[in-house]
C-alpha cells in the first residue's frame, strides 16, 4: 500500500481523496496555487506545497512543479482527481517513469480512450455495440455525403478530438450536409487543433447512461451498475441519479456485461466509466470511456455502498479487487445535484465571496464541498461549488428528500443554481423520470425562471 | 494564549513581511502563517537547461516593505527597507553550487543584481536563482536543504 499520496488536484475532489486516503490510513499531501492557500483541502492534509500562480497552466497542470512537489514531499503516488491531468496519458506515464505509483489506468488505456475515433474501433473490436456510422474519420466531403445517406439523416458530425459539446452539428437533410461539416471542422481546428471529423447516426432521444467499471491489475473486473446523466445543459450535466429510471433488470444486467466483458478483452485496470448512448427503443450504444474517477461517483457508492475512492486507491496498489459481480447489490436510489456558482437563469459564471453558509444534513443527505462562510469562488477554476447528494429507499423518497434538502441550503454572497434545481425537481417529466437529454431545455423553453 | 496577547501580536505584525512565526513558550506552540504569496507572477518552469539563471524578478515578484521589530524573529535594523528574494518554484533549496562549495551569498555580503543567490533544484535540474536588484544579505530565510514552495521568500536584504 501507498504512504503518501500527492493529491495533483483542488476543490471538493482533493478533500475526497483526501478523506479516502485518511481511512485508508495513507498521509496526503495537497498542492496549491496561490489562489488556493486557504483552501479546505490545503488544511486538512498533512502536508501542503504552493506550486505555482493562480492560473491553472501554472500551477494544477504544471508537470514539472507536480513532479517537483511529489518529490520534496516524499511522497510515493499521485492522484489526479478528475479533470486537469487526470486524463493526460504523458503525466501518467511520467509519473510512473519517476518511480511514483499512478492511482489510475495504464496510460495505454488512457490513450486509446482520449481519442474518440481510436476508442470507437477499439471498442468496435472489444464488442460493444456502435451507432452506424462512419469507421473512423471523413476523408472528404464526397465521403461524407456518401457516409450519410447509408446512415441516414439526421446525422450528427463530431470533431475526433473534441469533448463538451463542442466541434458537433446536428445536420436533419442533404442539403446542410457540407456546410455544417465546413462549421464544425473549423471549430474542431479551432478549439482543439485537429479538425478531423467522424459522423454517426442522430438519435433524436437519447439518455446519457454510464456504466462504472471497477477493475484491479490481476484481471478480475466488475461494474457497479449505471448513473444515469441525461440532465445535461449545452453537454454539461447537472443532476445525475442511480439507478436509472429507464433501466430495468434485464436491461442493467446486459448493458454491465457487455461493457465487463469488453473492458477485460482490453485489459483494463483501475476505475473508468463507459458512456452509452440509450435510444428510444431501449438500444444502447458506445459514445466514449473516462479513464478516471468521475463528478458524479457519490452516487454509485450511495447506492452500492461501496468507496470508490478508496477503491480505487487499494486497486492501483495492486491489491485485489476481492469481490464478485454477485456480491454487488444496488440498494435504494440516490440522486446528486451539482451546485455551482452560476446564474440560476442566464447561467453565466457567479464567482465571489461566500457571506453566508448552510449546508443541508439529515438522514440520507451528503455535502461534498470545499466550500465554507467566507469562501471565495475564484474565478480561475470550474465552477461548481459542491455536490449536494441524496439517499432513500425509492426514488420518489429520493425526490422528496433532495426537495427538502435544497430549501435547507443557504448560500449567499454569490448567486448559485439552487432555484433552477428546485424547478428541475418539480418538473413532472423528471418526477415522472420520463426525460432524455433535451429535459432541460425543454424546461427552460417552457419556463425560462 | 488569550486573545488579547493573540490580537496583540498579530497587530505588531500587520504592517511586517513576516510570513511565518512560531512562538513556543511554556508548552504553548503558536504557529502563525500570514499573507499570501505574491499573486499572479509568471512562473517559468518549462525545460531548463542545467542550472540556466533565473533572475528572481522575473520569476516570481519580491516583496518589499518596511520592516518592523516582531516579536520572537530574528529580524534586521527595523525601520529600515528590505526586500526579499522569492522561489520562482517548488523544488529543493541549496544555498551552494555542491555540499563542499561555499554558500553563494553570506550573511552581510554585498550582492550586484544579476549575481546568483541559490539554487532551486526542480526535476532534477538546478536552476541558479539570480538577484534581481543590488543590496545586502541581512537574514537567509531557509535551511540549506529544505524544500520551498513557488513564492516562498528565500532570502531578505537591504538595497544598497
Amino acid at each position: 500500500m501507498f504512504n503518501r499520496i500527492l493529491i495533483a488536484n483542488r476543490g471538493e475532489i482533493a478533500l475526497r481523496i483526501i478523506r479516502a486516503a485518511r481511512e485508508l490510513g495513507i498521509e496526503t499531501v495537497a498542492v496549491h496555487s496561490t489562489a488556493d492557500a486557504s483552501s479546505l483541502h490545503v488544511r486538512f492534509a498533512d502536508q501542503s506545497l504552493c506550486i505555482g500562480p493562480p492560473p491553472s497552466k501554472e500551477s494544477y497542470l504544471n508537470i514539472p512543479a507536480l513532479l517537483s512537489a511529489a518529490e520534496v514531499s516524499g511522497a510515493d503516488a499521485i492522484h489526479p482527481g478528475y479533470g486537469f491531468l487526470s486524463e493526460n496519458a504523458e503525466f501518467a506515464e511520467m509519473v510512473i517513469h519517476s518511480g511514483l505509483g499512478w492511482i489510475g489506468p495504464r496510460p495505454e488505456m488512457i490513450r486509446m480512450m482520449g481519442n474518440k475515433i481510436r476508442a470507437k474501433e477499439a471498442m468496435k473490436e472489444a464488442g460493444l455495440p456502435q451507432l452506424p456510422g462512419s469507421e473512423g474519420v471523413v476523408k472528404d466531403e464526397r465521403d461524407l455525403a456518401k457516409l450519410a445517406e447509408k446512415v441516414g439523416f439526421p446525422v450528427i458530425l463530431k470533431a475526433a478530438s473534441g469533448g463538451g459539446g463542442r466541434g458537433m452539428k446536428i445536420v436533419r437533410d442533404k442539403d446542410q450536409l457540407i456546410q455544417g461539416f465546413r462549421t464544425a471542422s473549423a471549430e474542431a481546428l479551432a478549439a482543439f487543433g485537429n479538425g478531423d471529423m467522424y459522423v454517426e447516426r442522430y438519435v433524436e432521444h437519447p439518455r446519457h447512461i454510464e456504466i462504472q467499471i471497477v477493475a484491479d491489475e490481476h484481471g478480475n473486473i466488475i461494474h457497479l451498475g449505471e448513473r444515469e446523466c441525461s440532465v445535461q445543459r449545452r453537454h454539461q450535466k447537472m443532476l445525475e441519479e442511480s439507478p436509472s429510471p429507464a433501466l430495468n433488470e434485464k436491461l442493467r444486467e446486459r448493458m454491465g456485461r457487455v461493457a465487463v466483458e469488453a473492458m477485460k478483452r482490453v485489459k483494463y485496470n483501475n476505475v473508468g466509466t463507459i458512456e452509452f448512448l440509450l435510444d428510444e427503443r431501449s438500444e444502447f450504444y458506445f459514445m466514449e470511456m473516462n479513464t478516471r474517477i468521475q463528478v458524479e461517483h457519490p452516487v454509485t457508492e450511495s447506492v452500492t455502498g461501496i468507496d470508490l475512492l478508496k477503491e480505487q486507491i487499494r486497486l492501483a496498489a495492486g491489491e485485489e479487487l476481492g469481490r464478485t459481480q454477485k456480491s454487488i447489490v444496488m440498494k435504494g436510489h440516490s440522486i446528486e445535484c451539482r451546485i455551482n456558482a452560476e446564474d440560476p437563469v442566464t447561467f453565466a459564471p457567479s464567482p465571489g465571496l461566500i457571506t453566508a453558509y448552510n449546508p443541508p444534513g439529515g438522514l440520507g443527505v451528503r455535502i461534498d464541498s470545499g466550500a465554507y462562510e467566507q469562501y471565495k469562488v475564484l474565478p480561475y477554476y470550474d465552477s461548481m461549488v459542491a455536490k449536494l447528494i441524496v439517499m432513500a429507499d425509492s426514488r420518489p423518497a429520493a425526490i422528496m428528500r433532495m426537495r427538502r434538502a435544497l430549501e435547507e441550503y443557504i448560500v449567499e454572497g454569490i448567486k448559485t443554481n439552487i432555484p433552477f434545481h428546485k424547478r428541475l425537481l418539480r418538473y413532472e417529466p423528471f418526477v415522472q423520470g420520463r426525460y432524455d437529454t433535451r429535459l432541460v431545455e425543454k424546461l427552460l423553453a417552457e419556463n425560462p425562471g | 494564549m488569550d486573545v488579547e496577547k493573540l490580537k496583540a501580536i498579530l497587530a505588531a505584525l500587520q504592517s511586517t513581511d513576516v510570513t511565518r512565526l512560531t512562538w513556543t513558550l511554556d508548552g504553548e506552540v503558536l504557529d502563525l502563517r500570514l499573507g499570501h504569496p505574491p499573486a499572479a507572477a509568471p512562473a517559468v518552469m518549462q525545460a531548463m537547461p542545467m542550472a540556466q539563471p533565473v533572475s528572481a524578478s522575473q520569476a516570481a515578484p519580491s516583496q518589499t516593505s518596511a520592516a518592523a521589530p516582531a516579536p520572537a524573529a530574528a529580524k534586521p535594523d527595523s525601520g529600515k527597507k528590505t526586500f526579499t528574494v522569492n522561489s520562482p518554484f517548488v523544488g529543493t533549496f541549496y544555498r551552494s553550487a555542491s555540499p563542499d562549495s561555499p554558500s553563494f551569498v553570506d550573511l552581510g555580503q554585498s550582492v550586484k543584481k544579476g549575481q546568483v543567490l541559490c539554487i532551486v533544484e526542480a526535476m532534477k535540474l538546478m536552476n541558479e536563482i539570480e538577484a534581481d536588484q543590488s543590496g545586502k544579505l541581512v537574514e537567509a530565510l531557509i535551511q540549506n536543504g529544505s524544500p520551498v514552495e513557488y513564492g516562498e521568500a528565500l532570502f531578505r536584504f537591504e538595497p544598497e
